[in-house]
C-alpha cells in the first residue's frame, strides 16, 4: 500500500505502555493523527501488525530481557528515523536504577530466585540507545500531550524535530513558584529536563526528577548545596538515582571517588 | 507636574470606576510568602504591602508565550490576541524603571510592536514601598521615580498623595473627580518628605554601582567567574526573574490537521544552557561562567554605556530567587573587592573542575 502518507510503528518495551496510552488519549487529534500517517504497528490500538519497511518508530520501554534486544534491533533496521518516548527508553527508567551488575543479580535473585526463565534471558535494564542509534528523544513520565503532537506534527510534515532542553525551573518560575530549594526542601527542578509543567513545585511538593536529567545540568554544585542544607549523602544520591537510569553513573562514581 | 490627595477609602471605589474600561491588575498574596501580579476580579484579592513579586510585571505586557502570526505557503496572518486595554496598578519605582528601560529597549534600534502595542495600550499606576533586606535601588538610583507612569500613588498615613503623571493618567482622575483633593498643603508636603527620609536611611544594601562598570572590564578574567560558573545550576531563574531581561526565541510549530504553522514567541534565559546553540550545534557560551559574564556584562556596563543606566534597577529580584547565592549583591561586592559569604564562595573549597 502507497499512499504518499509516512508509514509509522509505535512499540513498546519494558514499561507501564504508558506513552503509548497518552498517544491514544489525545482525543481530540487521533483523527487527524490516524489520518496525517499510516499506522503500521500499536499494539495497544489495534493487534493488527505489519513488517513493512517504516519512516518512522516510536519506542518505549527500557530494554530488559534478550528477545528485547533482537526486537530492538529489528525495529532500527526496518525504520528511517527512531525516536526515543518517554524516560524508560531515554534514561532507562526506574527499572535501570540498579546499575551496578553485582547489586543489579542480587536483586534478581531476589525477586525471581531460582525460578529458570524460558522464553528469553532477563539482562539489565537500559535505554534503547545503549543499544541502537536514536535519532531524537522525548522524555516524560508519561510524555506530555504537548510536546508529543509538536513533534509529532513537525515530522510528519517533513519537519526536523525541535529539541530545546531547558530544566524544571524554566516552567516553575513562570508559575511564579517561590523556590523549595531556597526554602531548605530538595528540590531536583534544575537537574530534570522540563516538560510537565512543573507540576509538583506548583503543589509545594520538590521535583523528584520524573523526567529524567537535563542537558547540561550540574550535578556536582546542587549535590554539594544539598549537602549543606543538612541532607544525608545517600538519601541526596539515591533521589538521584530514582529516574536517571544509566545516565548518572559515572557522576555517582566520580562522588565516589571524591568522598573517599 | 499636577498632584492631587486620594483619601484611603476612595481608593477601591476609584479602582472600581476604572476597571470598567480596562483589565485591572494588582499585586496579590498566593499562601504567606509570596506575591503575584493578576488579573483583578474582585478588589480584595489586592495586597498592596508587598514588596517584591516572583515575576516583574512585564509578564502582563508580553507573557511567557505569544502567537506573532500564522503562516502557510500562501497567507500570512499577524496575531496581536495579547494585547488588551489594561491598567496595572501598584507598581514600584524599581519595576517603573524596569519598564522605562523596556521601553527603551524595543524602540532603541528596532521598534517591537509585539512589546509596544501591548504597552501603549497599559497604564501604569505606581505605588509607595518600603526596602527590605534584598532591595538595592537606591544604590542604583531607581528608588524614586520622576517619570514613565501614569499615576503615582504614595500613601501617607491614611492619604494618598497622588503624582499624575500622563494625559491619560488626568483622564483617570477626571473619571472620578470628585473622590480626589486638589488641596495639597505645606504640611502634606513636609510629612511625605520626612517619609522619604526615613525610607533612605532604611535601605539595608549598599553598591557602588559607579565603579561596577569599570571593575567589569578590569577583573574579566577574575577567577570570581570560574567560582560562579562552578555553582550555578543553569537554571535560568535569575533572568526569567530580572526586570529588565527581554531575550526571546522563536518556535515555529507547524498545526496538526491546518496547513498552517503557528510561530510562536517565548521568553528565553541567556543563563540556560542551549540559549546560545546555534545551527549545525554550535554553542558560543557554552560554559557556565561565560553565560554569567555576559549577563553580569549587561547588567553593570552595556546598559550604561547604551541608555545612560545600568541594566540592574536595584529590585533584590535575583537575590530572593538563586538557589547558589550568586545575584548583583554578592557578584558586585565581590567584584568591588570584598570576601561575600555565599555558597558559591564556599563550594570553591571542596569541588575542582
Ligand atoms: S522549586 Fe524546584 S523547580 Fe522550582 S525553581 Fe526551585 S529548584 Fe527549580
Ligand atoms: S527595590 Fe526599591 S522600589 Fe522596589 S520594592 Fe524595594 S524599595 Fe521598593
Ligand atoms: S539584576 Fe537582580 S536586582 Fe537587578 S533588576 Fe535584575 S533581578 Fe533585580
Ligand atoms: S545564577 Fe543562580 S538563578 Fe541564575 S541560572 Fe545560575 S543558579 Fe540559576
Amino acid at each position: 500500500m502507497n499512499n504518499g502518507k509516512l508509514k509509522i510503528g509505535i512499540f513498546e518495551l519494558t514499561g507501564c505502555a504508558g506513552d503509548a496510552l497518552l498517544i491514544l488519549d489525545c482525543e481530540k487529534e487521533l483523527l487527524d493523527i490516524f489520518k496525517a500517517v499510516d499506522i503500521q504497528v500499536f499494539l495497544m490500538a489495534s493487534s493488527e501488525v505489519t513488517d513493512e519497511k517504516l519512516d518512522i518508530a516510536l519506542v518505549e520501554g527500557s530494554v530488559s530481557t534478550e528477545k528485547e534486544i533482537e526486537e530492538l534491533k529489528d525495529i532500527r533496521e526496518r525504520a528511517e528515523v527512531v525516536v526515543a518516548i518517554g524516560i524508560c527508553a531515554t534514561v532507562g527508567g526506574i527499572q535501570a536504577r540498579f546499575t551496578d551488575p553485582k547489586e543489579w543479580e542480587n536483586k534478581y535473585k531476589e525477586v525471581y530466585g531460582d525460578i529458570e526463565m524460558t522464553h528469553t534471558k532477563a539482562v539489565p535494564s537500559k535505554p534503547i540507545d545503549a543499544y541502537i542509534t536514536v535519532d531524537t528523544y522525548l522524555p516524560g513520565c508519561p510524555i506530555g500531550k504537548d510536546q508529543f503532537l509538536n513533534l509529532f506534527t513537525r515530522v510528519v510534515k517533513g519537519n526536523l524535530p525541535e529539541r530545546y532542553p531547558r530544566p524544571v525551573c524554566v516552567t516553575c518560575k513562570y508559575n511564579e513558584n517561590d523556590c523549595l530549594l531556597n526554602k531548605g526542601i530538595a528540590c531536583l527542578g534544575p537537574l530534570t529536563e522540563d516538560g510537565c509543567g512543573s507540576i509538583c513545585p506548583n503543589h509545594n511538593v520538590p521535583c523528584f526528577g520524573c523526567w529524567g536529567p537535563v542537558e547540561g545540568a550540574n550535578l556536582t554544585s546542587e549535590y554539594h548545596l544539598l549537602q549543606e542544607k543538612g541532607f544525608d549523602i545517600e538519601a541526596i544520591k539515591k533521589q538521584m538515582a530514582n529516574y536517571s537510569g544509566t545516565k548518572l553513573v559515572e557522576f555517582f562514581k566520580q562522588l565516589k571517588k571524591e568522598s573517599k | 507636574m499636577k498632584i492631587v490627595k486620594l483619601k484611603k477609602e476612595n481608593l477601591f471605589p476609584f479602582l472600581e470606576e476604572i476597571s470598567k474600561e480596562a483589565d485591572l491588575w494588582a499585586p496579590t498574596k498566593v499562601e504567606s510568602d509570596r506575591h503575584k501580579f493578576q488579573a483583578i476580579d474582585d478588589l480584595d484579592q489586592i495586597d498592596i504591602e508587598y514588596t517584591r513579586t516572583i515575576l516583574p510585571p512585564r509578564k502582563i505586557i508580553l507573557p511567557p508565550t505569544i502567537n506573532m502570526f500564522q503562516a502557510s505557503d500562501k497567507e500570512y496572518k499577524e496575531d496581536f490576541s495579547h494585547v488588551s486595554k489594561k491598567i496595572i496598578f501598584g507598581i514600584h519605582p524599581c519595576d517603573l524603571h524596569g519598564l522605562l528601560i523596556m521601553d527603551n529597549f524595543f524602540t532603541h534600534e528596532f521598534y517591537d510592536p509585539y512589546y509596544m502595542e501591548s504597552r501603549k495600550n497599559t497604564l501604569l499606576l505606581g505605588h509607595s514601598c518600603w526596602p527590605d533586606e534584598n532591595c538595592l535601588c537606591k544604590s542604583t538610583r531607581t528608588h524614586i521615580i520622576k517619570e514613565g507612569y501614569d499615576l503615582f500613588f504614595s500613601k501617607i498615613d491614611d492619604t494618598y498623595i497622588v503624582w499624575i503623571g500622563s494625559s491619560k493618567g488626568d483622564d483617570l482622575i477626571r473619571a472620578k473627580e470628585d473622590l480626589f483633593e486638589e488641596d495639597i498643603s505645606d504640611k502634606d508636603i513636609k510629612k511625605y518628605t520626612e517619609w522619604g527620609d526615613e525610607r533612605d536611611k532604611a535601605f539595608q544594601t549598599e553598591i557602588n554601582f559607579d565603579s561596577l562598570r569599570d571593575l567589569m572590564e578590569l577583573k574579566y578574567d577574575d577567577p570570581l567567574w570560574k567560582k560562579v560558573g562552578n555553582a550555578c545550576l543553569a537554571c535560568g531563574s535569575c533572568t526569567n526573574v530580572c526586570p529588565t531581561c527581554n531575550c526571546y526565541n522563536i518556535q515555529d510549530r507547524p498545526v496538526l490537521g491546518e496547513n498552517y504553522s503557528e510561530i510562536k514567541r517565548c521568553w528565553d534565559a541567556c543563563t540556560l544552557e542551549n540559549y546560545s546553540e546555534v545551527a549545525g550545534g554550535e554553542n558560543f557560551r557554552e560554559k557556565r561562567s561565560d553565560r554569567l559574564k555576559l549577563w553580569y556584562t549587561h547588567k553593570f556596563q552595556v546598559y550604561i554605556t547604551e541608555y545612560g543606566k545600568p541594566g540592574c534597577v536595584g529590585c533584590g529580584r535575583c537575590i530572593s530567587t538563586c538557589p547558589v547565592d550568586i545575584n548583583v549583591k554578592t557578584v558586585g561586592k565581590s567584584l568591588d573587592g570584598e570576601k561575600v559569604d555565599s555558597f558559591w564562595n564556599r563550594l570553591d573549597k571542596e569541588v575542582t573542575k
